[in-house]
């Protein structure tokens, strides 16, 4: 095996994960206001920096208050501040963009047989208070994870077996035949044995002044906000060009146009009249990050039927639903299952236009027909004679997904099918999701790493019936075909083999219609490069714009400062 | 003596029943705690089957029959200790509540004492001027301002003064670099924070009192006692104030009181708006977050202060007025 990895896929690890999809749009006064701007008011918001904030110092909309925020570093916390993911370092970093495997704590790693793991710790590397970091602290966090199974919340432990280190390497044995591990293990965030194993519960500490080995340590923390300052010992210091990073509290939209910022995620309503219009620096970069579609459930009739999926295909044009619910900045999602064109070399040559799968209303009622159903004209009935009728759940404030939902329902209107929209509150939608409790959903799916979007959805592993929970297959998918070849694929280790799988996974994707996919959802990276440039691009996509997880670890090992006072 | 005693009665009885309700309504919400924090944490895409794990781990999500949660429940409202925030995990409630209290307790409890004050005044000055400018401009401005609904005055005012004209601060209760304490920087900063906020409930607000008063006021001023004053040649400002007001004032100081029991519970919208640290703030974030502890605590000291302020209400009428207390 080689030691330097080619592309491979990648799995997100920590909390959060990979591909961020939804824009929120809860109740917020300023998205409110943001609203009224849109909506006709001919007023032109600038931003207006403070004027404080130097030359070297980033101001970055990371991490949102509620409003205020509570002083929380555990990195393993679901409520932890966001930069507490890159004041700790994974071993790997993974491209949540394309699953590019990056070479980050461990310099190097590989893969003996599909049931083995070994990593090559970088030397060098340092705590913020100077202290090595090691194998031993690698070897904690295993131990930590295992007795604290609250803190794995990348389920590194339900794929590993056991773990030996010797002064540079860590090996690790699997629980079976299963190389998709790799990614998972190599997202753990690595912290130091000498703080964290003096702690009575890491699961409940706030670590309200970590200590970890990121390129940026914690300076102040106030209730409003908060600054990491640039860490001199950093094991690749000279990457790092930025000197603090600010993340203020007040991160509304209203805030990102006007304030100044370097850096934000966030889905901008009309994105050249606000956030581009508000400073002549100000850029965007949306790229996919998954799939959203329709979920059908497979236990509930007729959606078990294939001609009924493919006629609920035909009779979708995701462009269209994409243009209404993402105001055109997204593309239409192919059927493979990949995200296009970032995974572009995965692509089964065989599936024909890349797998866009175009509106024809005459073939979607001839699907029907041969599922038994009847079209008089106007209205499609059932083999009973019942107007076909479904109800689409989304959830309520998702205000995107809500516009796609509508969209699919007036498309479904011209083949003579009268759908409804249920929006739960949030946590109601994901509770039907999860306990099957639903016909046909709004839902994202797939992502940067191709095996794990087929293996969660479709997996009969993970099939539960309906009233039971199934958090990853919660369509109720099972295929015996996709079963045997998830489970080629993690016992194999060899590239080829596994690509050649990949693309018999995106096959059965495209013809048995698990979901109908519809638009990518994008990652709605927002950056300004008045101050700072270096930022990734679509001619350069080394990293998306997330301003969460890991991703700010690579993206700040390439920005760099404007010497020349061209700032505005 | 019997009057107060019925009235304790009735009290607990509401007590009661509000304690129970406060336990039995979220949990009628569909979806756990770790259902919206999966939710929370689906924005970002898939959740894995390990990280429901883990979520359901961290937050120890409510085990046991519903009776047992109920005995907890009331074991914790005795002792006052409501455990650890779902939504602000691993954070006690009582920390959460008694940090965002005091912002709520000073701006919403002002601005409710002085639209009262300032209402009642300018409600009795427009009864006694009645058929003048005294009283039309009060009485159609305040039923004009009354009309708006609040939380769009709020984005109004946040948009033109704070985001157009950035006169004033768009976020929060005090300055980013503003250590809080008891400093003069300090609350100078704070009322700078609260400026928009407070218009924004003053101007909504004042027009309910300004209308109640006004009304009462011509009502009583039409009764016999308060012609008969007049007719003795005590003075107009007597006469309105000890001889009208203070008849006409008794439904205005009812509203009051609710009005003072209800300032606990914030002012979910102004503060969701302004970014304000409140209770309102703290309450909208229970409620998307399935936060059962804090909801039930937040709740609870909404529902025992309105009881509390309704009970001073009741006991205030059979002082002021003699025929409550047969």
């Amino acid at each position: 095996m080689a030691s330097t990895p080619p592309p491979r896929p990648g799995l997100p690890g920590t909390l959060d994960h990979a591909a961020p999809l939804r824009r929120r749009t809860l109740l917020g006064g300023t998205a409110l206001a943001a609203g009224l701007l849109a909506s006709g008011c001919s007023l032109q918001i600038t931003s207006k920096p403070d004027p404080t904030i130097g030359d070297d110092t980033l101001l970055i909309a990371g991490d949102k208050g509620t409003p205020t925020f509570t002083a929380n570093f555990n990195p393993f916390n679901a409520n932890a501040r966001k930069a507490a993911a890159i004041v700790y370092e994974p071993l790997i970093w993974i491209n949540p963009l394309d699953g590019t495997l990056v070479p980050w704590l461990a310099e190097s790693w590989e893969q003996p047989d599909p049931q083995k793991i070994v990593l090559t710790l970088r030397s060098g590397a340092t705590w913020h208070d100077g202290t090595p970091l090691t194998t031993g602290d690698v070897d904690y966090t295993f131990r930590m994870l295992k007795e604290h199974p609250a803190n794995d919340t990348g389920g590194v432990w339900s794929r590993v077996d056991t773990v030996e280190t010797t002064d540079s390497t860590i090996e690790i044995t699997l629980l079976a035949p299963d190389s998709p591990a790799l990614p998972v293990i190599g997202a753990m965030l690595i912290v130091p044995e000498h703080i964290w194993a003096d702690v009575e519960d890491p699961s409940t500490w706030r670590n309200e002044e970590p200590v970890g080995s990121g390129p940026f340590q914690l300076g102040n923390f106030t209730s409003l906000q908060y600054t990491l300052d640039r860490y001199a010992g950093y094991w690749q210091a000279d990457q790092i060009d930025v000197e603090h990073l600010v993340y203020p509290a007040a991160s509304e939209e209203m805030d990102l146009v006007t304030k100044g910022y370097d850096w934000a995620y966030a889905y901008m309503s009309d994105v050249e009249n606000t956030w581009m219009a508000a400073n002549p620096h100000n850029r965007y970069w949306f790229p996919p990050g998954g799939i959203i579609g329709l979920h059908l459930n497979h236990d509930v009739a007729p959606f078990d039927d294939l001609d009924v999926r493919r006629g609920l295909s035909l009779a979708l044009d995701g462009k269209q639903v994409g243009e209404v619910a993402a105001e055109g900045y997204m593309d239409e999602a192919s059927q493979s299952g990949l995200l296009l064109p970032n995974q572009e070399d995965l692509l089964n040559p065989e599936i024909p236009d890349r797998g866009i799968i175009a509106r024809d209303a005459d073939a979607a009622i001839a699907a029907f027909e041969k599922a038994g159903f009847q079209h008089d004209g106007t209205t499609l009935r059932t083999a009973d004679g019942e107007p076909f009728t479904f109800a689409i759940t989304t959830a309520n404030g998702y205000t995107d997904w809500l516009r796609a939902a509508q969209e699919v329902q007036r498309q479904l209107r011209g083949v003579g099918i009268e759908a409804t929209i249920e929006t739960p509150q949030p946590a109601a939608y994901e509770a039907n999701l999860t306990s099957g409790d639903f016909a046909v959903a709004m839902g994202s799916s797939n992502g940067s790493d191709a095996f794990q979007g087929y293996s969660n959805l479709l997996w009969g592993e993970y099939y539960a019936p309906v009233g039971e929970a199934s958090q990853n297959n919660r369509i109720r998918y099972r295929n015996d075909e996709v079963d045997q070849l998830i489970g080629d694929y993690r016992a194999s280790v060899d590239e080829d083999e596994q690509a050649r799988i990949l693309q018999q996974l995106e096959k059965i994707f495209y013809d048995d219609l698990p979901v109908i996919a519809l638009y990518y959802g994008g990652l709605w990276g927002l950056y300004n490069d008045g101050r700072f440039t270096g930022w990734p691009s679509a001619e350069d996509p080394y990293a998306p714009l997330q301003t969460y997880q890991s991703s700010p670890l690579r993206v700040l090992t390439r920005v760099r400062r404007v010497r020349n006072g061209g700032a505005s | 003596m019997r009057y107060m005693l019925q009235r304790a009665g009735w009290f607990l009885l509401t007590l009661w029943a509000a304690i129970t309700l406060n336990f039995l309504l979220p949990r009628m919400m569909p979806g756990s705690p770790a259902d919206a924090a999966l939710a929370k944490l689906a924005q970002n895409g898939p959740v894995t089957e390990q990280t429901r794990k883990a979520v359901e781990a961290q937050l120890g999500v409510p085990d046991g029959n519903l009776l047992q949660q109920y005995l907890d429940y009331l074991h914790q409202v005795v002792t006052l200790d409501f455990g650890v925030s779902y939504a602000f995990y691993p954070e006690p409630v009582t920390g959460l509540v008694l940090q965002a209290l005091p912002y709520t307790l000073i701006l919403v409890g002002l601005v409710t004492i002085a639209a009262f004050v300032i209402g009642t005044l300018l409600g009795v000055l427009a009864a006694w001027k009645r058929g003048t400018w005294m009283d039309a401009l009060p009485a159609v401005g305040g039923s004009f301002l009354g009309t708006f609904p609040y939380f769009w005055t709020a984005l109004l005012l946040l948009f033109f003064l704070g985001y157009v004209g950035h006169l004033f601060p768009t976020f929060g209760a005090y300055s980013a670099t503003t250590v809080p304490g008891f400093s003069w920087a300090f609350i100078e900063d704070a009322l700078y924070h609260a400026a928009l906020p407070a218009t924004t409930m003053l101007v909504t607000s004042l027009g309910g009192w300004i209308i109640g008063m006004r009304n009462a006021m011509i009502t009583t001023l039409g009764e016999d006692h308060v012609t008969f004053a007049e007719a003795n040649g005590i003075p107009g400002r007597t006469v309105a104030l000890k001889y009208a007001a203070r008849n006409a004032i008794l439904p205005n100081l009812t509203g009051f009181g609710m009005a003072l029991g209800g300032v606990v519970g914030g002012s979910v919208l102004v503060e969701q708006v302004f970014g304000y640290p409140g209770i309102g703030f703290l309450l909208f974030n229970a409620v998307t977050g399935q936060d059962y502890p804090l909801m039930q605590a937040i709740f609870l000291m909404i529902t025992v202060s309105v009881l509390v302020a309704n009970l001073l209400v009741d006991i205030m009428y059979g002082i002021l007025d003699p025929r409550t207390r047969r």
